[in-house]
């Protein structure tokens, strides 16, 4: 029954939210295709949604692309550092199998792609207060800042808050507040490094207002996201 | 008759706490788990990352051969699918001739510190026999390799995504580096439950087999990039090349790609 099935995700992703430690050890426990397609389905429509709302500034068409590649970001991501992470858990002191930490990292960025989707009207409804982009980007600056700062600051705390689940989550499985922190830190420190180098790839996300809306810059697979950090800095302190 | 009335102390006397007995890991074998035999390598991965203590016990029993063979036969295989990811750098001939020096020099750098590694362990007092730490330096070989299996995802995608040698060579570097620290973790609690009166003998030899291990990557250079011969033509201390390949990168111009 459609109805039934959807008030079923809708009291998941409650449980979800709060934190339910002993639902979330008894989900992560067994693999339920159905509840892993409908945490899929939260994580296309939440982040989804925010890229939406995130690359509405520029353009619709960027709406688009930016939408698809939200989610695309997080799914890549955790299937990615899957087998790493799968590894790193119980050579820690977390002795889980390999599908118990793979469900325990979906959940928590199903958990923080929610939190994304549920600030994705605030965020449309500042891009739409704001001016629009100018082809001058001096112009366009102030607002840029603020729309990237607003941007930034919601995901933060959609990471927080989906971390802090994930830590609650890992105690409970460990026994053990240190070896959880270990495994959580050694997982953030692989999904952000891998992360990052993706979002890097998928490059723009609102884009400049000088360039043309694009899926992927032609340069995507042109230089990593650190490589250029690290020029950056170089020709900053060597006044190149 | 003076009878003495004891005043009683101001305070209670004070029991002293009882101190926690202290916590001594397990020796391997007395967990009836890890007395389970190791029938397959898919056995040997699962055991190495979930209890290497029993991996550390059946390497001591009669009858190990086996399951020496499948960590060394883990850690070839697993070494050679992370040398293809190697390759796809520079592609080309270096699809094989990657893989190929990643796995040999893998092995030849364990073999080399091997009777090292014998040596100090009788030195500091360790039961260990010679058969037995060849099965323990294939377990951390094969440990290190399965754990760059994981890291290989996130190098293909920088692969792909840099056109710096030097970029790409540090990348793997420190990959190894983490890989081989849990490698050499396992090690070293192997070593440890041998009866080892102490550590700084293995201490020593890790730092050889690191050297030896970084030595020769630049012996077997190039692996990341291209070269008209397999081997290097002349000979160089891996100080002076990286420093030399740091130089070249250096001088180079760097395309713009922030926007």
């Amino acid at each position: 029954m459609p109805g039934q099935s959807a008030k079923l995700e809708r009291r998941e992703l409650a449980v979800l939210l709060h934190g339910q430690v002993d639902s979330l050890q008894s989900w992560s426990a067994q693999w339920n295709a159905r509840r892993v397609i409908s945490h899929l389905a939260v994580i296309v429509a939440g982040a989804g949604l925010y890229g939406a709302a995130v690359g509405w500034w520029r353009d619709p068409l960027q709406a688009l692309y930016t939408a698809i590649k939200f989610p695309l970001i997080i799914l890549l991501t955790a299937s990615g550092n899957a087998l790493l992470n799968g590894m790193l858990a119980p050579l820690l002191g977390l002795n889980i199998p390999f599908r118990q930490s793979f469900l325990a990292i979906l959940m928590s960025f199903t958990i923080a792609a929610a939190i994304l989707g549920s600030f994705a009207p605030i965020v449309a409804f500042l891009v739409w207060n704001s001016p629009p982009m100018s082809a001058n980007a001096w112009d366009s600056a102030g607002p840029y800042a603020f729309i990237l700062l607003t941007f930034v600051l919601v995901i933060a705390f959609a990471g927080i808050a989906a971390n802090f689940r994930l830590l609650q989550l890992l105690q409970r499985l460990g026994g053990r507040t240190d070896i959880a922190a270990r495994v959580l830190f050694v997982w953030l420190a692989g999904n952000l490094f891998f992360g990052t180098q993706l979002s890097w790839i998928l490059r723009p996300f609102i884009g400049s207002p000088g360039l043309p809306v694009q899926f992927l810059r032609a340069d995507a697979f042109k230089g990593n996201f650190y490589e250029t950090i690290f020029h950056t800095a170089v020709q900053l302190f060597t006044f190149h | 008759m003076n009878e003495t009335n004891p005043t009683p102390p101001p305070f209670p006397p004070q029991i002293p706490p009882i101190a926690p007995p202290p916590v001594t890991p397990r020796a391997p074998g007395e967990n009836p788990e890890d007395r389970l035999p190791i029938t397959s390598p898919i056995t040997a991965i699962e055991a190495i990352l979930r209890q290497p203590r029993r991996v550390m016990y059946q390497l001591r029993q009669p009858g190990a051969g086996a399951l020496m063979f499948y960590l060394m036969a883990i850690a070839i295989v697993c070494a050679l699918i992370y040398g293809v990811i190697v390759g796809t750098f520079s592609l080309k001939e270096q699809l094989w001739i990657a893989p190929v020096k990643v796995a040999g020099g893998m092995l030849v750098s364990a073999l080399i510190c091997l009777p090292s590694l014998y040596i100090f362990a009788c030195l500091s007092g360790s039961q260990a026999r010679l058969a037995e730490i060849f099965g323990l330096v294939m377990g951390m070989l094969m440990l290190t390799t399965i754990l760059l299996i994981g890291f290989a995802p996130v190098a293909w995608l920088f692969s792909q995504s840099t056109n710096s040698i030097n970029w790409m060579g540090t990348l793997h570097l420190i990959f190894w580096l983490i890989a081989s620290l849990f490698g050499l973790r396992f090690l070293n609690a192997a070593f440890s439950y041998s009866h080892a009166k102490s550590n700084a003998g293995f201490n020593t030899w890790v730092v050889i087999f690191m050297l030896v291990v970084v030595q020769m990557t630049t012996a077997l250079r190039p692996i990341v990039g291209t070269s008209p011969t397999f081997f290097p033509k002349d000979k160089k201390f891996f100080l002076s090349y990286w420093a030399e390949c740091l130089r070249e990168g250096a001088e180079k111009t760097w395309p713009d790609t922030t926007r």
